[in-house]
């Protein structure tokens, strides 16, 4: 018994040597628990998506109160707020804060409430998750749309918290929303002098002319 | 060879020099290190310059180019306009050879050579990619990749006339690939240099259709629509010249240093490559998220 013991130990440990070699170096050590909730957070996440925005007979008032009910779940709407002003954030006021916050909610929900009509038949295929630190996970998918012959690469980059799972980035294609959305906002502060009312100026605009095209379709 | 520089290429190099002239963004108050900082990585110094030829370029897109491409969306069925971006393609693959073996990649080689080969017989000329159906899917290489590849900086960023968003490496890649493109040999060698603008035209009507929803919503959604751009070029560009391998995993905190050993001119966009830290922690929440 105990040399059979002994034997599978050497087995064990011979076979966790070779795991360590073969294994691709990664900048964080990998989490298996954090790649597969995250990964079955999106999954749900977008056969919801699909499931309650797609849907023809929803009317609009209706679809849009799901989105926006969707995208606080699910995106981690603070942080990538306040992220994308960067040094900035620092600088405004409380009051300037909190109407930027709530500006940046309902401009993405004007921008992207509609463009979910048209994800109809749209499948999600997850193709890996790869941690990225001992919080955050990438899962990589691959979006097929109907009649379009190549998928589009999308990739999620998860955050995990006490609130469970959230979104904090989108990257299609090698493009990340935040980095984009980044450099857009900080390129209005600095043309409005450094002003983050200059900028929310900018977004009030935008959102109430996004809603005034939604309203005349 | 001496003839290619007459007919089509001259206006181009013209065009290559023309943004080194006038105009300078201001540089920022150098004792501001946080404004200094985000100065060099926005990259563009000509920034006025850029928007101006931005803005011609979207006038002429406007009044030209979007309405050819929206009556080609809607006048000619989608199987024959994925036909016509095949043949393409086809012809264009060629160039990406040549840029796979500089680039020192004999598998991606190989199977643009397989491709190749059975998209122009077995796919009539290129019309059907059978290769793809084969699992040999299409991919792009292009002369300013194959800098980047071998170390060279993208340098500032650029919006050439008609061509669009560039940089310097980007621009000397585009008169590369022009030089390698055997369509362009031959077209010079028989003195037919309609093929080489209809080749050019076709191409970029099908590249304007097939990016034009992706386009309409950026200009919707985007507050500052060159800036939009200025930084998904440069994403882009990224991307493909890591031919989609390890786009996503971008730096992690605390592995900053890793950002300096990035091939040529991949630090612009990447010191801003942190995702936004979720939770929330006291720390972040007071440093107010600096990058």
């Amino acid at each position: 018994m105990i040399r059979r013991r002994s034997l599978f130990a050497a087995l064990w440990g011979g076979l966790a040597v070779l795991a360590l070699a073969v294994a691709p170096p990664r900048p964080a050590l990998a989490s298996p628990e954090l790649e597969k909730g995250a990964t079955a957070f999106i999954e749900s996440l977008s056969k919801q998506a699909v499931d309650s925005l797609t849907d023809a007979k929803v009317g609009r008032a209706e679809r849009i109160g799901r989105f926006r009910k969707m995208f606080t779940d699910s995106f981690a709407v603070e942080a990538i707020g306040r992220w994308l002003l960067g040094q900035h954030w620092r600088k405004a006021t409380d009051a300037e804060k909190k109407e930027y916050l709530a500006l940046f909610e309902d401009m993405m929900v004007a921008s992207y409430v509609d463009r979910f009509a048209e994800y109809a038949g749209t499948t999600l295929r997850i193709t890996r998750a790869v941690t990225e630190n001992d919080k955050h996970a990438t899962v990589s998918s691959e979006v097929q749309r109907p009649g379009s012959s190549q998928p589009v690469r999308v990739d999620w980059r998860v955050g995990a918290g006490d609130a469970g799972f959230k979104i904090v980035d989108v990257v299609i294609e090698g493009t990340s929303m935040s980095i984009t959305m980044r450099s857009d906002f900080s390129s209005v502060i600095n043309q409005k002098g450094g002003q983050i009312s200059g900028l929310l100026d900018v977004m009030r605009e935008k959102t109430a002319s996004l809603k005034q095209e939604a309203a005349r379709q | 060879m001496t003839r290619l520089f007459r007919p089509t290429v001259i206006p181009l190099l013209a065009l290559l020099v023309l943004p080194a002239l006038p105009g300078c963004a201001t540089a920022p108050d150098l004792r501001d290190a946080e404004a200094r900082a985000e100065y060099e990585r926005i990259n563009d110094p000509i920034e006025p310059f850029n928007r101006a030829i931005f803005a011609l370029n979207r006038a002429i897109d406007k009044a030209l180019i979007r309405p050819l491409a929206t009556l080609y969306r809607d006048l000619v069925p989608q199987a024959v306009r994925d036909a016509i971006g095949n043949v393409l393609a086809n012809l264009g693959t060629p160039v990406v050879l040549a840029n796979d073996v500089l680039q020192g990649e004999p598998e991606r080689a190989k199977r643009t050579l397989a491709r190749f080969v059975v998209n122009s017989t077995v796919g009539m000329g290129g019309i059907a990619d059978v290769a793809a159906e084969m699992g040999v899917p299409r991919h792009t290489e292009d002369f300013g990749q194959t800098l980047a590849v071998w170390g060279v900086g993208e340098g500032p960023y650029l919006v050439l006339p008609l061509i669009g968003p560039s940089n310097p490496r980007d621009a000397v890649g585009l008169v590369a690939d022009f030089f390698t493109s055997p369509l362009n040999w031959y077209a010079v060698n028989t003195g037919q240099d309609w093929i080489t603008f209809a080749h050019t035209g076709t191409t970029a009507l099908d590249s304007r259709t097939r990016h034009m929803k992706a386009l309409d919503e950026v200009e919707q959604t985007s507050l500052d629509y060159y800036a939009a751009i200025r930084s998904l070029y440069r994403q882009r560009r990224q991307d493909e010249i890591r031919n989609g391998q390890g786009g996503s995993r971008m730096p992690a905190p605390g592995l900053t240093e890793l950002k300096r050993h990035l091939p040529g001119g991949m630090m612009t966009e990447l010191s801003a490559a942190e995702p936004p830290p979720y939770p929330l922690t006291e720390q972040n929440a007071a440093t107010g998220l600096t990058p």
